[in-house]
């Protein structure tokens, strides 16, 4: 489904990924792991479209996105999320959410002074998939509370909960455990289950390799922007280039 | 038109641009530490041009009336008025909104624009002023007009260019003011030296202003609308040049100088400013970056 | 006294037009627009030169606001791609060139003479009737601006203006795209002022490009920072409170002898310069409104 072909990202002339391919199935759970700076974040962002390639492709379902601005491979079903949370903090939660579903038809100056009753059933209909994407993230308590409000977990749910708002069919979740108190992590990887199970593949950047270890069915391993090891979580771990790579660090 | 016509409007326009050079060079440098637009610097100009036009007055006819020592005299105390004014405006405003966002420092900046120009006109009214200096005839090398003024300027405007590089390469706390440029991380450095070079370079650029208000005064006017007239032009030669590359905002004001100039056949001179808006918008769609500048800085 | 407070009140209104459309576009969408009286002059020029041709006033008052709103596009599309200083300056030069423009093409503009002689808006009535229906019309064209401006804020489009001044990264990633609703939002405070410009011209019947100086761009931020940026309220509030403070100090002249009134131009300067930056250091939700910063 999500193809990154020989990819190559440059910033001046410093290659942060140097020749990237990876595959990713329909329902694949894949995680990302790799020491700081080897290049998983600005993987990322080259397959979200923030940043642009230098060389390769980036195909999904089919398509050449290579080319296309973010909110275009958004709309493609190609979700992302960042490491430090965006959230729309003076907005409420409800609203977060309702700002983040595509509304184009109502979502203009013609709409806002001539289609109101249409605007608030359009209204009511986001109200009733973001009540269901609140529960299955959790959140529904902070429902109607500013997003600016929330703890750093619970603002990590909800740039997840937004993400689900665009039907997405693959997600790319950028660190979704860091700064996570313990306590929750456990909860992070239901509620990821839970979204995995409604058919999403999922793309997971994690530093924290337990949490990884539980949850990703493949483990790929950056280092100084190239692949160093992709396969299953194990096999991976027990690659004596990737523990070389994390120089001894406990893997 | 002629070959000589050209060249008198590339030369007057490279002595404007050496000119432009000085608030750019301000600009960038307040720019790329303390990250924002300083909108007062046009009026540190006008403030600086006062401050020497006033004490010129006073010297003439004294031990110091000569005009060379006199201007030298006058221009010193433009520099440490408004090193002095720039230093204050960092203790007073700028540090305190440190953590605010960009608009708030922006916004304040604009008042402090407005408070120094309405100071001057209220202590000193708004009529025009010019320098005491002697009327000399332009050289003529056949067809091309070059007036003595324009070339002091010009090179005073190079040496001080010249001074303030060379302290930036080689001076202790220029290497380390370019550091911080550089690197924002580096700003939390322990506090006294970290205060000890802010000071530092919010006196630079009020003495780059200063330099650059009085040079101009002396070209032309001094007037209460003068450095703010010259605010747009400094501003496009520092996005043109490049955000957080002191060469290039020298390199973009020499540019914009020229580039004004040459387009005064084609638009007529009172566009000037026009064409500084002009070529800022093209760059900034074309190039947020700029010639000299680095992309991470321009989104 | 009676002539005087509708007078009052008439300018009252034409500044709320004002902040309305620029609180729509820097408290509810983020866009630092520091060139806003550039929608003002071309709005008034727009409707007095026509009118001065004889063309109908509400038809020159509806052009006046598409002229306005259409001269916002190039500062909408440029607001697009450039970081939040960069507007600023660059809305800040449209400004200053759209009055050099005035100012230079004597042929059409009158340059710097102005205008004069400009057909008063229902000036058909006389006297005092005249003045009491520009107050009227104003408070009817302040209303449905509110009234607009309101249904605006309460719909997707406004939560996503919102949503775009919190994080507009977010957006992308999201799905959306800012620009459209950017230049929308440009366009209709542009359009406000245009019609602000209109009505001005026709109540003073004089104007010339002196008048569009950046000054009025940051008398309406003023206002929209007294008042609260991102409330509606705040735009009315704050702009009683601008006028309050410049009809006050033309007392103080009247109050005090021989201050000229070119003293007073600048004490007025010096005071919007000293409140801009007394109201960003100490009332800083007044330039954040409710927004958590």
């Amino acid at each position: 489904m999500l193809d990154v072909c020989n990819v190559c990202v440059e910033f001046d002339r410093f290659r942060a990924v140097d020749g990237v391919t990876l595959s990713v199935a329909p329902t694949a759970i894949v995680g990302i792991a790799g020491t700081n700076g080897a290049g998983k974040t600005t993987l990322f962002g080259a397959i979200a479209g923030q940043l642009p390639l230098a060389s390769g492709e980036i195909v999904f379902e089919g398509h050449d996105i290579s080319r296309l601005p973010p909110n275009r491979r958004a709309r493609r079903g190609l979700a992302r999320t960042f490491q430090v949370p965006r959230e729309f903090g003076s907005l409420t939660v409800l609203d977060n959410l309702r700002a983040a579903a595509p509304n184009d038809a109502h979502e203009s100056l013609r709409a806002a002074w001539f289609g109101r009753p249409a605007a608030a059933r359009a209204d009511a209909e986001l109200e009733r998939r973001a009540d269901d994407v609140l529960a299955l993230t959790g959140l529904s308590k902070m429902r109607d509370q500013p997003a600016s409000s929330l703890s750093g977990g619970q603002k990590k749910l909800l740039e997840l909960a937004r993400a689900l708002m665009g039907a997405p069919k693959c997600i790319l979740l950028d660190e979704p455990f860091a700064g996570i108190n313990p306590v929750l992590i456990a909860q992070l990887l239901d509620v990821l289950r839970a979204v995995h199970a409604r058919g999403i593949a999922l793309v997971v950047i994690e530093h924290n390799l337990q949490a990884l270890k539980a949850f990703a069915r493949r483990l790929v391993v950056m280092d100084q922007g190239r692949v160093i090891a992709d396969g299953e979580p194990e096999a991976v771990l027990d690659d004596r280039r990737v523990q070389e790579a994390y120089m001894g660090g406990v893997v | 038109m002629t070959l000589a016509e050209v060249a008198n409007l590339a030369v007057n326009g490279l002595v404007e641009g050496a000119v432009i050079a000085l608030p750019a060079l301000a600009l960038t440098l307040v720019m790329s530490i303390a990250r924002f637009p300083n909108a007062a610097t046009g009026d540190l100009m006008t403030l600086g041009a006062y401050v020497a036009v006033g004490v010129q007055a006073l010297l003439v006819g004294s031990a110091f009336g000569a005009p060379m020592i006199g201007m030298a005299v006058a221009t010193l105390a433009a520099v440490i008025a408004c090193a002095i004014v720039s230093v204050a405006a960092y203790e007073l405003i700028f540090r305190r909104l440190g953590r605010a966002a960009m608009v708030a420092s922006l916004l304040a900046s604009i008042g402090l624009a407005f408070l120094i120009r309405s100071l001057i006109t209220l202590l000193v009214g708004h009529e025009q002023h010019t320098f005491a200096l002697p009327l000399v005839r332009a050289w003529n090398f056949g067809g091309l007009r070059i007036l003595p003024s324009d070339l002091v300027i010009g090179a005073v405007a190079a040496l001080v260019l010249a001074a303030v590089f060379a302290w930036l390469r080689f001076g202790r706390s220029g290497r380390l003011l370019r550091a911080v440029a550089d690197n924002p991380d580096l700003a939390r450095l322990s506090g006294i030296r970290a205060q000890r070079l802010m000071w530092l370079l919010w006196a630079l650029a009020g003495a780059l202003s200063a330099i650059g208000g009085v040079l101009l005064g002396v070209k032309s006017v001094v007037m209460p609308e003068l450095g703010w007239e010259l605010l747009l032009p400094a501003f496009a030669a520092m996005i043109l040049g490049g955000i957080g590359s002191p060469a290039g905002a020298v390199i973009g004001a020499l540019l914009m100088g020229v580039g004004q100039e040459l387009s005064v056949p084609l638009v007529g001179p009172t566009y000037k400013i026009a064409v500084a808006f002009g070529v800022l918008f093209v760059v900034l769609l074309l190039r947020p970056a700029g010639l000299l500048g680095r992309p991470e800085l321009a989104r | 006294m009676d002539a005087y407070l509708v007078a009052v009140g008439s300018v009252v209104l034409i500044y709320a037009l004002l902040a309305i459309g620029l609180n729509l576009q820097y408290g509810e969408t983020g866009l630092i627009n520091f060139g806003h009286v550039a929608f003002f002059a071309l709005g008034a020029y727009t409707s007095a030169l026509l009118a001065l041709r004889g063309w109908p006033l509400p038809v020159t008052f509806a052009v006046a606001a598409a002229v306005a709103a259409v001269a916002a596009v190039p500062l909408g599309l440029a607001a697009l791609r450039l970081r939040a200083d960069y507007l600023a300056i660059v809305t800040l030069g449209f400004s200053e060139t759209v009055r050099l423009v005035l100012q230079e093409e004597r042929a059409i503009t009158h340059g710097v003479q102005g205008v004069p002689g400009i057909p008063k808006l229902f000036g058909a009535l006389g006297g005092r009737s005249t003045d009491l229906a520009i107050l009227l019309a104003l408070l009817a064209a302040v209303a449905l601006a509110a009234w607009a401006t309101h249904l605006l804020k309460a719909s997707p489009f406004g939560r996503l203006l919102r949503a775009i001044r919190d994080n507009e990264a977010a957006i992308t990633a999201l799905g959306k795209d800012p620009a459209r609703y950017k230049i929308q939002v440009f366009m209709f405070g542009a359009a406000l002022a245009g019609i602000a410009g209109a009505f001005y011209a026709h109540f003073i019947t004089f104007i010339s490009p002196e008048q569009f100086v950046p000054l009025v761009t940051f008398y309406v931020w003023m206002s929209i920072i007294l008042g609260g940026v991102g409330s509606l309220r705040g735009s009315l509030a704050g702009t009683l409170m601008l006028v309050a403070f410049l009809e006050g100090s033309r007392f103080i002249r009247d109050l005090v002898p021989g201050v000229a009134e070119v003293q007073m131009a600048s004490v007025r300067l010096a005071i919007v310069g000293l409140a801009l930056i007394l109201f960003v250091l100490y009332r800083p939700q007044g330039l954040f409104g409710r927004r958590a910063n």
